[in-house]
């Protein structure tokens, strides 16, 4: 710490507590006396970016809402007067099965393609770990390009892998006009394929570079011990990891449960679509599509709020973590 | 430890990423459609769900724009939809205004099929519209309805009247008044194989039953090519199931007083879409899921003996950057006959309108541009090309390739989708391509009949 020791403190919001409560052993009482004297500094720095939160997050949100109560489509986006109607759109989509059914579908497709991102992400980079020095350089190569790769470009790519009649997977396996697409979950495994394709390279990295801060040392004593690799990788490198992980994890859940232009383009190249929707294409198709922005809306509202909840679940579980 | 400030450093640029993500999101707009976007997904840059029947490929390169006059006494903008209007034409349209305004600044600007709806919901709505657009015909009501534009009821006669392509005269109206100027026309007709047809001691045929032949004949003399169909039917390709539909006296839906009936399930449609399902699965070999963007490949791959297209495909066929110019000889044409002899088949009239936006700066400058746009001299250009021109008194003049030919026999016998303001919510919930993918994949026709009525009638009645 270079900084001297009072703006420091001032201007971490979170001493706040400390001070109401029982003075911590890294905060002596010289603090209680500083609590009466409310300093305006700290919180005037505060203002600008709580006020670009507030624009760039804040304010769509609450148009978002505001759009969710109304009765909003073509009309009133050229002008009519948007009538009020409470949680209206909210009772409509809760009450229709297939906003379930869609919602079900989704939570399934999060849940197996960050579990199978996740496990692939760690074995590339336990991978990356013990490779030489060249053959490295090029699978990080190789994921760096598949990385920057736009999701329209890759998705479409992917999509000609498995066309139906001039697709590579189908001459690969000799079996010329199998459509993968018209069946749900075939439909859903090659989604899959894609999303964890872009998914991988960004775990693995960042897996990767959290490997390289466990001691060696440790691995090194825990060997002569006697513990096996699985032993090694389960009570040593797990453990260690586990911060990121959660990250990790929870930044997936995030990315997967919103997942758009995969779907998309794949329910154009074929399949059905009242089948295969998930919650992004849902909303897109609702809102946009059939220009229901009230109730597109609303679907957006409760993909907000799932995706709050389980932030709050992440991050709390994370903090716990820390306090062990 | 060190953990833990990697899960910090993570933890600020997800943010970080967060944070770009919600940039892209609202590129060009603040109105409330993006908002939901925004919010919900990141449709980005992709292809969105705009289908008009008349799109033709064209370049993504945008060359510079097309302008005209000084700008000292104002300036109004026009846009127009992919490539069926060719830079000459628009060039013919300004230079005929500014000899009338010469002070008026015009400027082009050429937009892409894909998307063109949400463009123009985000854009008609802003204070920086447009002043003359293009609409594909099925777009058409779901503005008009809206109010997004100006209403020309009082100058129908004025811009042709009875002269004016009926189906497209009703895509332009809405209760009773007329917003969207019919603009050109386009319909489906059946391309064949003439090399194929003649191997197989073939003639054009005259009557459904003699096409349903004809396709089973293809299919048998022709099954050494693998996936070669008789007919190639995609089965998301649902306009060419319409006219098996409307041809046995069906329909989509049709209007009893003020509400909407789904008719696909009536005994005369399901007569239809059983025909087209025993087409399918004798003749088909075509993704049953697939879509008609691949079509001219199969064709050019020689694995079509006939396919139902639109009159514009056989330019996509014989283009030399990625079709078979060689083919060109072997491509015949003709419109979809009917039960009987001499007859056609009610074929799917793709379109485009014309609209003023309401919210135009100058809207008798916009009128006046419409005027050209829609007068003989203009609309010539569309018959000369090969394309059906808005007049009526100009479809003899229609003159070009067979294909041309055949369309303008086609829309003599046109139908349409139900009128209805709701119509984009159908397209956009895909219910028809649903339907026909499963009814090619073998699925109960009127099961999934059945469920398409109520799915259509949910959203046309609101």
């Amino acid at each position: 710490m270079t900084r001297s020791a009072t703006l420091d403190h001032a201007a971490e919001p979170w001493n706040d507590r400390d001070m109401t409560g029982s003075p911590s052993t890294e905060h002596p009482d010289e603090l209680a006396p500083r609590r009466r004297r409310v300093r305006p500094l700290p919180y005037a720095l505060l203002v600008p970016a709580i006020a670009v939160l507030g624009l760039m997050l804040g304010y769509p949100i609450i148009r978002l809402f505001t759009l969710s109560i109304q009765k909003f489509g073509l009309k009133q986006q050229f002008g009519a007067a948007a009538e009020w109607v409470g949680f209206k759109n909210f009772r409509s989509i809760l009450g229709d099965d297939e906003f379930w059914a869609v919602l079900r579908r989704t939570v399934v497709f999060c849940l197996v393609n960050v579990a199978l991102t996740i496990a692939l992400g760690m074995a590339i980079a336990l991978l990356l770990q013990r490779l030489g020095k060249k053959m490295r350089l090029l699978t990080m190569v190789g994921l760096m390009l598949a990385w920057s790769m736009p999701a329209l470009t890759s998705t479409v790519i992917w999509q000609w892998i498995f066309d139906t009649q001039y697709g590579l997977a189908n001459w690969a396996l000799g079996r010329q006009g199998e459509s993968w697409l018209s069946n749900p979950l075939s439909f859903y495994f090659v989604a899959t394929v894609i999303v964890v394709w872009m998914g991988i390279p960004f775990i693995a990295f960042t897996l990767y570079a959290g490997l390289t801060q466990i001691p060696q040392e440790t691995m090194e004593a825990a060997a002569i011990d006697g513990a096996g690799p699985w032993q090694r990788f389960r009570d040593i490198t797990v453990p260690a990891l586990k911060p990121i992980l959660l990250i990790l994890t929870s930044l997936s859940v995030l990315w997967d449960f919103r997942v758009f232009t995969q779907v998309y383009v794949l329910q154009r190249a074929g399949g059905i679509t009242r089948d295969t929707n998930l919650l992004g294409v849902y909303a897109y198709r609702i809102s946009i599509g059939a220009n229901q922005f009230d109730k597109g809306a609303a679907v957006a509202i409760v993909m907000v709020v799932m995706t709050v909840l389980m932030t709050v679940f992440y991050l709390r579980s994370m903090t716990k973590q820390e306090e062990l | 430890m060190r953990m833990r400030k990697i899960a910090a450093g993570l933890a600020v640029l997800s943010m970080a990423l967060a944070a770009c993500g919600s940039d892209e999101k609202d590129s060009g707009a603040t109105s409330a459609a993006t908002t939901t976007a925004a919010a919900a997904t990141t449709p980005a840059a992709t292809d969105a769900p705009a289908e008009t029947d008349a799109p033709a490929p064209t370049d993504s390169t945008e060359p510079p724009p097309i302008t005209g006059g000084t700008g000292e006494g104002g300036e109004i903008r026009l846009w127009l939809n992919g490539g069926d209007t060719p830079d000459d034409f628009v060039e013919y349209a300004i230079g005929e205004f500014t000899k009338v305004h010469p002070d008026v600044k015009v400027t082009f600007e050429r937009q892409q099929w894909t998307g063109i709806v949400e463009k123009l919901t985000t854009s008609l709505s802003s204070s920086d519209s447009p002043d003359v657009i293009e609409l594909g015909n099925t777009q058409a009501q779901a503005f008009e309805a809206a109010g997004a534009l100006l209403d020309l009821t009082d100058k129908k006669a004025e811009l042709g009247g009875d002269d004016l392509l009926q189906s497209l005269v009703e895509a332009g109206t809405y209760d009773g008044h007329f917003y969207g100027v019919p603009y050109y026309a386009g319909a489906r007709v059946v391309l064949y194989r003439k090399d194929l047809f003649e191997a197989s001691g073939l003639s054009v045929p005259t009557t459904l039953d003699e096409l349903l032949a004809a396709a089973t004949k293809l299919k048998a003399d022709n099954a050494s090519t693998p996936n070669f169909s008789g007919m190639y039917l995609p089965g998301k390709n649902w306009y060419a199931a319409l006219s098996f539909i409307w041809v046995n006296g069906g329909d989509i839906a049709v209007q009893d007083g003020d509400s909407w009936k789904g008719d696909l399930s009536s005994p005369e449609s399901i007569a239809g879409l059983t025909q087209f399902q025993q087409l399918v699965e004798q003749t088909s070999g075509a993704p049953k899921d697939g879509d008609d963007s691949k079509d001219y490949i199969a064709f050019c791959n020689g694995e079509v003996g006939m396919m139902p297209a639109p009159g514009w495909k056989p330019g996509q066929i014989i283009n030399p950057d990625d079709g078979c110019p060689d083919m060109e000889a072997n491509i015949g044409a003709f419109a979809m006959p009917g039960l009987t002899a001499d007859t056609t088949s009610p074929a799917f009239l793709g379109g485009s309108n014309l609209a003023i936006s309401a919210n135009s700066a100058h809207p008798d400058l916009a009128y006046e541009l419409l005027q050209i746009l829609i007068s003989k001299g203009y609309q010539k250009q569309f018959a000369d090309q090969g394309t059906i021109p808005a007049l009526k008194s100009l479809l003899g003049d229609i003159s070009g390739s067979e294909s041309a030919v055949a369309q303008a026999k086609a829309a003599e016998n046109s139908r349409f989708v139900p009128s209805s303001e709701n119509w984009a919510a159908v397209e956009a919930s895909s219910i028809l391509p649903d339907m026909i993918v499963a009814i090619s994949s073998g699925a109960d026709v009127a099961d999934e009949a059945a469920k398409a009525d109520s799915a259509i009638e949910e959203i046309l009645n609101g």
